[in-house]
C-alpha cells in the first residue's frame, strides 16, 4: 500500500515534470540568483516566453500527430517580416492577418505534401525552411525592416495586471485554448488517436490526411502569429537567420521536456509551455549569476539530455516489465492452450 | 468507462490544484520580493572624481596586442547634407545610402539623462555584446582592461546573436539599474526598442560596434565603433589604384541582416563610380562568411568570368579569405588582385605573403575599449559627440609589420 502510493507520487512528479521543474528552477533562482527576483524581470521572463511559447502549441500538435515540422523557424521570420513591411500600407491589423494567411498557405503546403504526396515531413519542411529563409531575404532585400510606430509594442509590452502584458496574456489564452481543444473536442481527440494508432483511427472513421494537413496548417499559423507577435512587439524584423535556428531549436527542446514523445499519439501544449518557461529561466538565471552564454547553453542542453535519459529509462524499465516481445508470449499461451485441449 | 472518467476528472483536479498552488506560491514569494543591494566603495564624490581622472591618464597611455593605442578614436568627418529622399536614388549613388553611412550626425536626441560628473570609479556597467566570435574575445580584453582601470563592476550579457535573448537581457539589465549599460547590437534596426526601453528607464546607454540606424540613434548617448563605410571606402580607393581603375571585380558580400551587409558593398561600389568608373562590377553574392560556400561562389566566378575577373573584394579575412584564396590558387589565378576587411592573424599573414593587397584595420581590443572609455568620460561629465569613430587604416605589405602581433 505505502510502495503503492510512492510509485502513484513519483508517476504524478512525472506527469507533470515540466512545471515541476520550472518551479523548482524559479525557487531556486530566487534565492540565490542576484536580481533575478523581482515583478520586472518575472515579468520579463513571462514576455520572454511568449514567442517561443506560442510556436510550441502547433508544434506539440505536430508532435502528437508523430511527425516533425523543421520549417517553424523560417516561418516565424518571414511571417514576422510580413509585418513590419506591410504595415504602412494595411496597419498592423492587416499586416498581422496577411502574416496568419501567409503561415495557413505554407502549412497547407507541408500538410499536402506530407499527407497527400507521402512525402517524410522531415524532407518536406526542410526544404520548406530553406525556401522561406530565402524568400524572407529577397522580400526584405537582406536587411532588418523596421517601423517608426511603437503604440502597438508599448502595448504590448506594459502590463494591465501584475506580470500580465497583453503578450502575455495572449500567450496564456492561446496555450489555455488549444489545451481545451485537444482535450475536451472530438476534433482534438482525434488528433492524439490519429498519431497513435492509424488503424484505430481509421476503423473510427477519422481521415488522417485530413487531420495531417489541419495539423500542419495550425503549426503555422501559431509560428506565423508567434512571428508576428515578436515584430510588432519591437516593431521591427531582423534578417539574420540565426533567430529562425534558435526559435527551432528550443521549441524543439521543449517540447521534448515537457514530455511529448515523437512516437505521436500523446502530450501536452501546457506542459510544453512550461517547458518553455523552464528553459527561459534557466537562462535567465544564469545570466543573473554573470554567467556567460556557453553556461546556459550547456545548463539547457543538460535538461534536455536528463530528460532524454530519463525517458530512456522509463521505455527499459516499461519493456522490462511487459517483455520485450509481448506477441510470443501470446503465442506461446495460445500454443499451450492448444496442448492442453489437445491432451484432453 | 466511468472509472476512466473519474480517473481523468482526478488527474484534471490535480493538476489545476498544482497549478493553482504553484501560482499562489511565486505571488507569495513576490509579495516579499526583497531588493538586493549592491556594495559599493564609499568614497566622496571629489575622489570618485580624483582616481577616475587618473585612471582615464592611466588608460590613454595603454597598448593593445599589436602595440598601436589601446584606447583611440578617428576625427569628426564632414557630413554631406542629407539628400531629400535617400530611398528614391539608386542604389549605386552615395545618396541613398546616407541614412546608414551618416546614422547618428544629424539625429536629435531623446530624453538623454544628465551626467551625474561624480566619476566613473568603481560604477556598475553592464555590457551586453551581441555574441562569440574571435573578434569578441578581442574586443572583451580591451573592455576589460579599462574596465579595470576605472575599478569598474561589469556585468556581461552574450545575446548569442539572437534578437529574442538580446530583447530578454535587455530588461535583466534594466532591472540591475546599473549606472550605465553598454549595448552592442545584435540587429541595427531591430535594436531600436530595446534601446529605446533602456532610454525610458532613465538608465544611460551607450551603443557600440555594430552602426545601428538614426531611429536608434534617438536615444543612446553616444556611438562607438568601427566607420565601416568609411574604411571600405579606404580600402577601395587602395584596390582601384591598384587595378589602375580599369578591369572587371566581384564582390563577397557579409551576412545578410548585418549592417556589414551593406557598408562592405556598396562602400565600394559608390566609391568606384567616381573614383574608378572604368571599372566594371561582375558579380556579388554572399557566401555567408563560410569558407566552403566562398570557396565554390569564387571558383564559379572564375570559370563564368575567366580572364575577365581581374580583382575580389572580400567581407572578412577570416573564413572568407581562405575559402577565396584557395578558389584562386586552385584556378592558377594569383594574379587576381584581393582586399578583405581585417584584420585577424590569417588576414596579416596573408598581406605579408602578398596574397592579398590590403585589408582594413579595425582594432577589436580598442573598440571595446573605446565602449568603456567612452562611458568612464560621460561618467566623469565629460561631454560626448554623438558617434565616436576607430581609427581608419588599409592595411598594406609595406605597413604590415607594425600590426603584428594580431589581435585575434
Amino acid at each position: 500500500m505505502h510502495k503503492g502510493r510512492i510509485t502513484e507520487l513519483f508517476r504524478g512528479m512525472d506527469r507533470h515534470r515540466a512545471l515541476l521543474m520550472f518551479l523548482g528552477a524559479y525557487l531556486f533562482l530566487s534565492l540565490f540568483a542576484p536580481h533575478f527576483f523581482t515583478f520586472y524581470n518575472t515579468t520579463s521572463l513571462l514576455k520572454a516566453s511568449s514567442l517561443n511559447g506560442i510556436v510550441a502549441i502547433g508544434f506539440t500538435l505536430i508532435f502528437i500527430l508523430g511527425e516533425l515540422d523543421l520549417s517553424v523557424g523560417a516561418v516565424v521570420m518571414l511571417c514576422g517580416m510580413l509585418v513590419p513591411g506591410l504595415q504602412p500600407e494595411l496597419g498592423w491589423a492587416g499586416g498581422i492577418l496577411c502574416a496568419l494567411l501567409a503561415g495557413a498557405c505554407i502549412g497547407l503546403v507541408n500538410g499536402l505534401l506530407v499527407a497527400k504526396a507521402g512525402i517524410s515531413s522531415f524532407i518536406v519542411t526542410l526544404g520548406m525552411m530553406v525556401i522561406l529563409e530565402g524568400v524572407m531575404h529577397i522580400y526584405s532585400g537582406g536587411s532588418s525592416m523596421s517601423v517608426a510606430s511603437f503604440g502597438l509594442a508599448d502595448w504590448l509590452d506594459r502590463p494591465l495586471l501584475p506580470l500580465l502584458p497583453p503578450r502575455v496574456i495572449i500567450t496564456f489564452a492561446l496555450v489555455g485554448g488549444a489545451s481545451l481543444f485537444l482535450q475536451k473536442t472530438p476534433l482534438g481527440r482525434g488528433f492524439f488517436i490519429v498519431g497513435g494508432d492509424p488503424e484505430m483511427a481509421w476503423r473510427a472513421g477519422l481521415n488522417r490526411d485530413r487531420y495531417l494537413i489541419l495539423g500542419f496548417v495550425i503549426c503555422s499559423v501559431t509560428a506565423a502569429l508567434g512571428g508576428a507577435l515578436l515584430a510588432a512587439s519591437l516593431s521591427s524584423m531582423t534578417g539574420d537567420a540565426v533567430l529562425a535556428t534558435r526559435t527551432l531549436m528550443t521549441v524543439l527542446a521543449a517540447v521534448i521536456i515537457g514530455g511529448t514523445p515523437l512516437t505521436g499519439g500523446k502530450g501536452s501544449v501546457v506542459k510544453s509551455y512550461f517547458a518553455v518557461l523552464l528553459l527561459t529561466t534557466v537562462s535567465n538565471g544564469i545570466g543573473c549569476f554573470g554567467l556567460g552564454f556557453e553556461v546556459q547553453m550547456f545548463a539547457n542542453g543538460v535538461i534536455l539530455a536528463a530528460v532524454v535519459l530519463y525517458e530512456a529509462y522509463v521505455i527499459y524499465r516499461h519493456n522490462l516489465l511487459k517483455g520485450q516481445r509481448p506477441h510470443l508470449l501470446a503465442d506461446l499461451e495460445q500454443e499451450q492452450e492448444s496442448n492442453s485441449r489437445g491432451s484432453r | 468507462m466511468t472509472q476512466n472518467r473519474t480517473r481523468q476528472k482526478t488527474v484534471g483536479s490535480s493538476t489545476a490544484r498544482l497549478l493553482l498552488g504553484s501560482l499562489l506560491l511565486v505571488a507569495a514569494l513576490l509579495a516579499g520580493c526583497p531588493e538586493r543591494k549592491t556594495g559599493r566603495e564609499e568614497m566622496t564624490r571629489e575622489e570618485r572624481l580624483r582616481k577616475s581622472r587618473k585612471a582615464a591618464r592611466k588608460v590613454q597611455k595603454m597598448v593593445s596586442t599589436d602595440g598601436q593605442p589601446l584606447v583611440a578614436w578617428g576625427t569628426k568627418q564632414d557630413v554631406p547634407p542629407r539628400p531629400e529622399e535617400p530611398q528614391s536614388l539608386p542604389k549605386t549613388e552615395k545618396g541613398h545610402w546616407w541614412n546608414q553611412e551618416y546614422a547618428g550626425w544629424k539625429t536629435e536626441k531623446v530624453n538623454i539623462p544628465e551626467s551625474p560628473a561624480d566619476g566613473a570609479w568603481g560604477k556598475e556597467i553592464v555590457l551586453i555584446r551581441a555574441g562569440d566570435h574571435p573578434y569578441w574575445t578581442a574586443y572583451m580584453k580591451g573592455f576589460k582592461r579599462v574596465a579595470d582601470a576605472f575599478n569598474m563592476d561589469v556585468t556581461i550579457y552574450n545575446s548569442n546573436w539572437n534578437i529574442v535573448l538580446q530583447a530578454q537581457q535587455t530588461e535583466q539589465a534594466i532591472n540591475q539599474r546599473p549606472d550605465m549599460i553598454i549595448f552592442a547590437p545584435v540587429d541595427p534596426t531591430s535594436c531600436t526598442l530595446l534601446l529605446r526601453e533602456i532610454n525610458r528607464a532613465g538608465v544611460p546607454v551607450i551603443a557600440s560596434n555594430t552602426l545601428i540606424s538614426n531611429e536608434a540613434m534617438k536615444y543612446v548617448i553616444s556611438w562607438t565603433g568601427p566607420d565601416d563605410w568609411g574604411q571600405f571606402r579606404m580600402l577601395a580607393r587602395r584596390f582601384a589604384d591598384a587595378m589602375d581603375k580599369t578591369g572587371g571585380y566581384a564582390i563577397v558580400r557579409h551576412m545578410p541582416g548585418s549592417s556589414c551587409f551593406f557598408a562592405r558593398t556598396y562602400g565600394p561600389i559608390t566609391t568606384f563610380k567616381d573614383y574608378g568608373p572604368e571599372m566594371e562590377l561582375l558579380a556579388m553574392n554572399t557566401a555567408n562568411l563560410k569558407s566552403a560556400q566562398t570557396m565554390e561562389l569564387v571558383s564559379a566566378w572564375l570559370t563564368k568570368y575567366g580572364q575577365k575577373l581581374d580583382g575580389l573584394i572580400l567581407p572578412g579575412d577570416g573564413f572568407s579569405l581562405t575559402g577565396a584564396l584557395e578558389a584562386v590558387q586552385s584556378a592558377n589565378r594569383e594574379d587576381i588582385t584581393i582586399v578583405a576587411a581585417g584584420s585577424s592573424e590569417t588576414g596579416l599573414q596573408a598581406v605579408k605573403d602578398g596574397e592579398v593587397l590590403g585589408i582594413t584595420y579595425q582594432t577589436a581590443e580598442g573598440d571595446g575599449a573605446l565602449a568603456c572609455f567612452t562611458a568612464a568620460q560621460w561618467l566623469n561629465g565629460k561631454d560626448l559627440p554623438p558617434v565616436r569613430y576607430l581609427p581608419k587604416e588599409v592595411i598594406t605589405q609595406q605597413k604590415v609589420d607594425t600590426y603584428l602581433p594580431a589581435q585575434w
